[in-house]
């Protein structure tokens, strides 16, 4: 899926007006291309960060860094790949001055599964969960498998990109990505059988 | 699973997905599924998963927020901040020139030369001992500035109610927290209580009873009373404080007398100052009062003799006694009896001509300065000052916009839901002055209940520029940018101020402006809270 899906379409030469006329100081144009990305910006700070509070003011400060470092933009790149470059960095600041992280890069693949998981089992979550379940599972993962799992799946960020925001070597972008899914597995099947224990408790 | 060393694992699987493998590897393990079920199968599920996360992630299912609808403007923030901060400057010069000096002025005009605001408002002795030493105004407005400064620091760091409750908590605390009280006696009558006649109490003494209160004997400190009724014949060497339906004092007072009651009669002599809040009050023929005399009351009768200034907001006064020095009156009628005496200056404003005996004796002619009810609408001035008002509330307004910019599209937003934010307005209108009120009565409750008033106020006053935002909304559409929110809230500040100068409709439009305006400020704010609440929770 590319990147483009989470805005409304833009053509390239478009865009490259629109930006050549911010950069110029059109306040207009302005308004338009914020019009066009603040909420898919929106959505990706939302996934990324604890409250909804934090994105709103995310989305802000992001663009507020967009408009500044604009001129610092390669237009032979995608734009979209640079605009998420620049939320990632920035939600990735924002957790890292909140915690320390905790997951070190070392160890962790000892810690993965080598057999193969049920397939059967995956089917299952996969129809038993809504979206809006799997968003707030999401939320209890840890801030970098979160951040890996939005990176690729969200912002459509290739491993070299998001080896470069995370600061993690390329070669571990994948564990950290399947590591991300099992717990992402791991509290979408908690909740589940919560949600059924509620459910028995209820009937009793 | 026993088929390790034939399988490829799981992470081998998703980098063969997601096309992060080298050729080689690629080549193993395509020739690998093609003769393995199982690893198709892996595979299958971990492509299905794939998709899934993605359609999961990507799902549209919250709409952006009002706050974010406008682009960020570059140097926006700066720009706020140094127009709040000039704005905080002029406002607090404003506030200290025009009303703090003044009531300074009068409070050590009526007596009290600590220069202490607080003290004066709240007759801070009466409640506690040592409350005047903490609560100075400096110390007040030096915590509050800290907690504002604080809550700024950490918004970033911790949740916004977290931060605001921890502040507010410690503003309470630093309030509460005065030096060690004196010993007082405390009586509580069941229901009333009587100081019988020859008794002494060597001390403070504290009384509350739910009906009658006598204090016949003396008291050798302060007596502070909650009751019904009162009635003190004895001798009290201290300040009498009190709260009642009915006080009556006819022994001689020492100190102070500070009052608010219903029905207030004076007949002994008070050695220093009294200040009243009085539904009815008479100072008799034979009560002197050795200091000053400042009151609010509906109904009030002088015939005794007051020492000092006598400073007085209110309905009806009736002078037959003998003032010593300047009267300051402001009130609906003044009449000045044939045996009244007036040593100082005699300043009076009011909405009819005062009534003065050609026998009273008067130090010098009477500054008189009769206002109207109502507005003047013939006098330019009264154009001016709509002018003027409209112009601070859209200082305000652009203050809100520049600062606050979320908050306020929330508010604006929440205006839209007429109905709830007319009820939410009328109920916290109404009800939060009445609870801020009722919890000053307390002594740790007094911090709180002097922050949630100064908060009431200020949410009143800034209720008109969420409705004008709303009203402008309506007139010129919804835009994009802080210029059109400007625009807006300039022409919608300037209906409503029309409207509310309008005969007959501009107190029902006030009520109306406020009151929604105030509803839809708590339904933000609520907004904004609740998703911590519920996290805490």
């Amino acid at each position: 899926m590319d990147r483009h899906s989470t805005t409304e379409a833009m053509s390239e030469a478009e865009l490259a007006q629109v930006l050549s006329q911010v950069r110029a100081g059109d306040a207009d144009a302005w308004g338009e291309l914020y019009r066009r990305y603040a909420p898919a910006i929106f959505r990706f700070c939302r996934r990324l960060l604890p409250a909804r509070e934090d994105a709103e003011d995310a989305t802000t400060e992001i663009f507020m860094k967009v408009r500044q470092k604009l001129g610092t933009y390669d237009s032979s790149r995608p734009f979209t790949a640079w605009l998420y470059k620049v939320a990632s960095n920035h939600c990735w600041d924002t957790l890292r001055r909140r915690r320390i992280r905790q997951d070190l890069e070392t160890g962790d693949l000892d810690t993965l599964p080598l057999e193969h998981p049920d397939p059967g089992q995956l089917e299952r979550l996969q129809t038993e969960h809504t979206s809006k379940e799997v968003r707030t599972g999401l939320a209890k993962l840890p801030d970098r498998a979160r951040m890996a799992l939005v990176l690729r799946y969200y912002a459509d960020m290739s491993y070299d990109e998001i080896a470069d925001t995370l600061g993690v070597r390329r070669a571990f972008v994948g564990v950290l990505l399947l590591r991300a899914r099992h717990q992402l597995r791991d509290a979408l099947s908690e909740s589940g059988a919560g949600a059924q224990r509620a459910s028995a408790g209820g009937k009793s | 699973m026993s088929h390790l060393d034939d399988h490829f694992d799981e992470v081998t699987g998703l980098l063969y997905l997601e096309r992060q493998l080298d050729e080689g590897r690629v080549r193993e393990v395509s020739t690998h599924l093609a003769s393995c079920a199982a690893c198709r199968e892996l595979l299958r599920a971990l492509e299905s998963e794939g998709v899934w996360l993605r359609q999961a992630l990507l799902a549209e299912d919250e709409p952006i927020p009002a706050r974010l609808i406008a682009a960020p403007e570059r140097d926006g923030a700066n720009w706020g901040w140094i127009a709040s901060f000039g704005l905080a400057v002029g406002g607090a010069y404003t506030l200290w020139s025009g009303f703090v000096e003044p009531w300074l002025a009068q409070a050590s005009q009526a007596g009290f030369t600590q220069g202490n605001l607080l003290t004066m408002l709240f007759f801070s002795g009466a409640f506690w001992k040592g409350w005047d030493v903490m609560r100075s105004l400096t110390q007040f407005l030096a915590v509050a500035t800290l907690g504002t400064v604080a809550v700024w620091l950490l918004r970033k760091q911790w949740r916004r109610f977290t931060a605001i409750a921890f502040v507010m908590g410690a503003l309470v605390c630093a309030l509460a927290l005065p030096p060690s009280a004196q010993a007082a006696d405390v009586e509580r009558g069941n229901p009333s209580y009587t100081l019988p006649a020859g008794q002494e109490v060597k001390n403070d003494l504290i009384v509350t009873a739910a009906q009658r209160t006598r204090i016949d004997g003396d008291v050798d400190g302060d007596l502070i009373v909650f009751s019904n009724v009162v009635t003190v014949s004895g001798h009290v060497k201290g300040d009498i404080i009190c709260f009642a339906q009915a006080l009556r004092v006819d022994g001689p007072v020492d100190g102070n007398v500070r009052v608010w009651a219903q029905n207030l009669t004076l007949n002994g002599p008070i050695g220093k100052n009294v200040i009243a809040g009085a539904g009815a009050m008479e100072l008799g023929q034979k009560a002197v009062v050795g200091g000053t005399m400042t009151f609010f009351s509906g109904a009030t009768d002088l015939n005794g003799r007051v020492s000092g200034d006598l400073l007085s907001f209110g309905g009806d006064l009736e002078i037959d006694g003998v003032l010593g020095r300047d009267a300051t009156i402001r009130g609906d009628r003044l009449t000045i009896g044939p045996s009244a005496q007036i040593g100082g200056k005699l300043k009076y404003e009011g909405s009819r001509q005062p009534d003065i005996s050609p026998s009273a004796k008067l130090a010098g002619p009477a500054d008189i300065t009769i206002r109207h009810r109502g507005p003047d609408y013939a006098s330019p001035r009264y154009y001016w000052h709509q002018v003027l008002f409209w112009g601070a509330a859209f200082l305000l307004g652009l203050v809100m916009l520049l600062v606050a910019p979320g908050f306020s599209s929330d508010a604006v937003h929440a205006s839209r839901r007429i109905g709830p934010a007319l009820v939410f307005g009328l109920v916290f209108g109404i009800a939060t002055p009445i609870v801020a009120i009722l919890v000053c009565f307390t002594i740790v409750g007094l911090g709180i209940g002097i922050a949630g008033l100064l908060l009431w106020a200020i949410a009143v006053y800034s209720a008109q520029v969420i409705t004008a935002s709303w009203l402008g909304e309506k007139l010129l559409g919804a835009g994009v940018g802080v210029g059109g929110a400007i625009g807006r809230l300039a022409l919608g500040l300037g209906v409503q101020q029309v409207l509310m100068t309008l005969p007959y409709v501009r107190w029902m439009a006030f009520f109306a402006i406020i009151a929604w305006g105030l509803g839809a400020l708590v339904l933000a704010i609520y907004k904004r809270m609740r998703p911590q609440a519920a996290a805490a929770a």
